[in-house]
């Protein structure tokens, strides 16, 4: 049934208090009645958290609590490497790796006995000995959520939770409150700027896209998150749907459409089974449809499904799958603001910039502004993943030093081994060696060290990973995944793909490293849309920060992460060149390749003529 | 016979289909199944269009057969009013969708980032000696196939593997192992005749 404003406030006024306590309770007094939180993100299903809710649920039936503990199954709270993660609501506890035995003790010591369960409570121990409790690790305590601040708060599946932490208010003010020029100066003072990789300013983009002439417009959220290595945006989908169908009503009043689509990979499929039902919520609540709460605007959103194509996060190879064709990218311009679903000027942005607008538009454009660096604004959220201890999602001001992501907030590495590199921003960013890990996150400082944010992908790899390998691995990636319409992209991968296939093997030639290097700068220069002229990053940035490991692999026959096997066996191509000739082969196999005085470990004497 | 696989090189590229230059009329004489033609035929009663159409039918039909024979990739093309050419240029384009049949028990191993960091390679590796069958294949009998796919989106629990709909997350290759022997052993269990012209790929 459709809902009025005074009936929204009314939501507000019921459930605010209960709910904004989960998202701001510590450690501290217990209550009598408790919510039970389970997460139900990505990582967490992973560990069997849908059975540990249901033997919560069957658990607290059972001991008749049920007046006393309610369970409620939330987005994914971020902690994946301790799932599954229960948090009881308003004591503060979070209880990690909960199993059948942990779900029995929480709910009779805890909930029916008011005792929390010590020994299956989150806890750090610091460096002096301070022991800290539940959200007060620094997992959590060093985080600052904006796009992430409903995740693991609010059951997805209720749009009553989210309205009542001030869900739709945004959208109320734009409706009735402030013309679109004000709300669109609001997005550019904001100066937040593009989530999906590249950083354009998202007000800009919105004026563009307002400026163009044209009956019919079109809204995109871009959740093909493609990068293999990153799950921010299923997050937001499966645990905070409303937020970005918010702001995708609020930018379709600015820009003047009336239709909006959301494209979702065909990976994430609960994904798509929540977001359709909080657009069936959306529309029974009259915010969308005609005239949204009364107003004279109208809006309608709809789900386009992906199938499994990398290219389609780019924004023209997007808009030709939502037209039922090949994902093949197109020159720009004409860029999607001015032509882009059939023809019509359309606005796409990413799923995690989508998130930042209600927020930008609830607490003004200072707030947000106040965050961050003088080039990036807000935060940004990371996927914490590889040899990392806590790995999951993490959200962090802009300018936030990398080292401190990795060792405070993820805890150091999970082995032993020493923390080597981070590698940002998927196959198309780049590594980013330990030595530089003071660099505050930022796109300029990123770029710089010739890495990019990219959708915040942040692979942490140690020393017992070997970076010519993991190169040759995002190279494999990106051979299968560009659309081969433009042939730098198409054949210069492949080469380069192929060259790095022979370092590893032990059959490459000194030269290959120039060619890798000279290779890459022309694919960067010359293809066509951002997969081709961001792949060679991962080459060029290991080229340029582990020189070394790719030497040892060509002149030493040696992998220092010891991970390429085939060249222990054999040894690398110089290598054997100059066993041949100390062997005694004789001066005329001699070809000058100039290996047997890059392997010599003695100071060569070198000849003056060609003999 | 329709669940034949249509080209035995294993290499869609060579399949050469009929009618390919443009015409979208029946060509093929294998029967489609009659539940995916009704099904195609409610959801475009319920979302008219043209192209836009075309990725979300191929994704019902998929998941009402479990591949898109040419027979049907023919009936969508004929429906839509779309040349042929497209739809199979689109189902040979996207890694979603197959054109031969899919196995009982689908493995797939997540080759993302953080599951490579953390050696998925060795899942795959594992799990092919106990299957005997590459990445990209079904076993003989049709029971088992394995795949590597592109990031799952359970990087913190990486590396992680998808059986059908439910995840495994943070194995190691014995886990993989006994996950794979615990399939076979319940398979053995429910033993039905399965068609035995089912040939991997």
């Amino acid at each position: 049934m459709s809902r009025t404003l005074p009936d929204l406030a009314t939501i507000r006024d019921q459930l605010q208090l209960r709910i904004e306590a989960r998202r701001r309770s510590r450690r501290g007094a217990l209550h009598a009645r408790r919510e039970v939180l389970v997460c139900t993100g990505g990582g967490c299903l992973s560990s069997q958290s849908s059975s540990v809710a249901d033997a919560l649920e069957r658990e607290i039936a059972s001991r008749q609590l049920g007046a006393r503990a309610r369970v409620i199954r939330v987005g994914c709270m971020g902690l994946c490497a301790a799932g599954p993660l229960v948090l009881v609501s308003p004591d503060g506890v979070l209880y990690h790796r909960v199993d059948a035995a942990g779900v029995k003790r929480i709910v009779a010591e805890h909930v029916g006995g008011n005792r929390p369960v010590a020994d299956l409570e989150l806890t750090h121990e610091t460096a002096d000995g301070e022991v800290l409790r539940s959200r007060d690790v620094p997992f959590f305590a060093r985080q600052q959520k904006i796009a992430l601040r409903n995740c693991g708060v609010v059951d997805p599946l209720e749009i009553d939770e989210y309205i009542a932490l001030d869900g739709y208010v945004a959208l109320e003010k734009v409706l009735f409150h402030l013309t679109p020029e004000q709300v669109l100066d609001t997005v550019h003072e904001s100066g937040l700027r593009g989530r999906g990789g590249a950083g354009f300013p998202a007000g800009l983009k919105w004026q563009w896209v307002r400026e163009t002439a044209g009956d019919e417009k079109y809204v995109i959220c871009n959740a093909d998150e493609g990068d293999p290595g990153a799950f921010t945006d299923r997050s937001i989908l499966e645990g905070d749907p409303h937020s970005v169908i918010e702001a995708m009503i609020i930018a379709g009043r600015v820009v003047g459409a009336q239709h909006g689509l959301i494209y979702v990979r065909a990976e994430y499929p609960l994904a798509i089974e929540r977001l359709e039902l909080a657009l069936q919520h959306a529309r029974d609540y009259g915010l969308l449809g005609k005239r949204i709460l009364d107003s004279d605007f109208s809006f309608e959103l709809e789900i386009a499904m992906g199938a499994g194509a990398f290219i389609c996060g780019e924004e023209t190879a997007l808009l030709h799958s939502i037209e039922g064709r090949r994902g093949t990218a197109r020159p720009r311009p004409p860029f999607p603001a001015e032509r882009g679903l059939w023809g019509r000027p359309t606005l796409i942005n990413n799923v995690e910039t989508w998130a930042n607008i209600p927020p930008i538009i609830d607490r003004g454009a200072e707030w947000f502004a106040e965050i961050g660096t003088e080039g990036g604004k807000g935060t940004k959220v990371f996927t914490l993943a590889g040899n990392v201890r806590n790995s999951g999602l993490v959200e962090v001001p802009m300018g936030f030093p990398l080292r401190e992501i990795v060792e405070e907030i993820g805890g150091g590495m999970r082995s032993n081994m020493e923390f080597k590199a981070a590698h940002c921003g998927g196959p198309s960013g780049g590594c980013i060696p330990e030595a530089a890990a003071d660099v505050p996150i930022g796109f300029e400082s990123l770029r710089e060290l010739g890495a990019m944010m990219g959708s915040g992908g942040l692979a942490v790899i140690d020393e017992g990973s070997c970076m010519v390998e993991l190169t040759r691995y995002f190279l494999d990636f990106l051979v299968d995944e560009s659309c081969g319409k433009c042939p730098p992209c198409r054949i210069g991968i492949s080469v380069m793909l192929k060259i790095l296939e022979r370092i590893i093997r032990g059959e490459a030639e000194i030269s290959d490293l120039e060619s890798l290097e000279s290779i890459g700068k022309h694919v960067q220069r010359t293809s066509l849309c951002g997969l081709g002229r961001t792949a060679p990053n991962a080459v060029l940035s290991t080229l340029h920060h582990f020189r070394e490991e790719y030497e040892a692999h060509l002149f030493e026959g040696r992998c220092p992460a010891a991970q390429c096997r085939d060249l222990k066996a054999q040894g690398s191509l110089a290598q054997r060149r100059a066993g041949r000739i100390a062997r005694g082969a004789g001066p005329e196999s001699c070809a000058y390749c100039g290996s047997c005085l890059i392997v010599c470990p003695n100071d060569p004497i070198h000849a003056e003529d060609e003999r | 016979m329709s669940d034949r696989p249509l080209h035995e090189s294993g290499d869609p590229s060579a399949e050469v289909l009929p009618g390919s230059t443009g015409s979208c009329g029946l060509l093929t004489a294998e029967p489609v199944d009659p539940l995916v033609g009704s099904r195609i035929d409610a959801y475009l009663a319920r979302h008219p269009g043209g192209a836009e159409r075309l990725i979300p039918l191929l994704h019902l039909a998929q998941a009402t057969l479990g591949y898109l024979p040419v027979a049907v990739q023919e009936q969508i093309a004929a429906r839509l009013g779309l040349p042929l050419v497209q739809i199979h240029g689109v189902v040979s384009f996207y890694h979603f969708f197959n054109t031969t049949p899919r196995a009982k028990y689908q493995l797939k191993v997540c080759m993302g980032t953080a599951c490579f960091v953390r050696r998925a390679q060795a899942l795959t590796e594992a799990i092919r000696q106990v299957l005997g069958v590459d990445p990209g294949s079904v076993t003989k009998d049709g029971l088992f196939g394995l795949d590597e796919v592109r990031c799952l989106g359970s990087c913190g629990m990486a590396p992680v593997l998808t059986l059908d709909d439910d995840t495994h997350g943070n194995l190691t290759p014995g886990d993989a192992r006994k996950l794979v022997f615990g399939l076979q052993a319940r398979a053995r269990r429910q033993r039905v005749p399965e068609p035995s012209e089912r040939v991997d790929e």
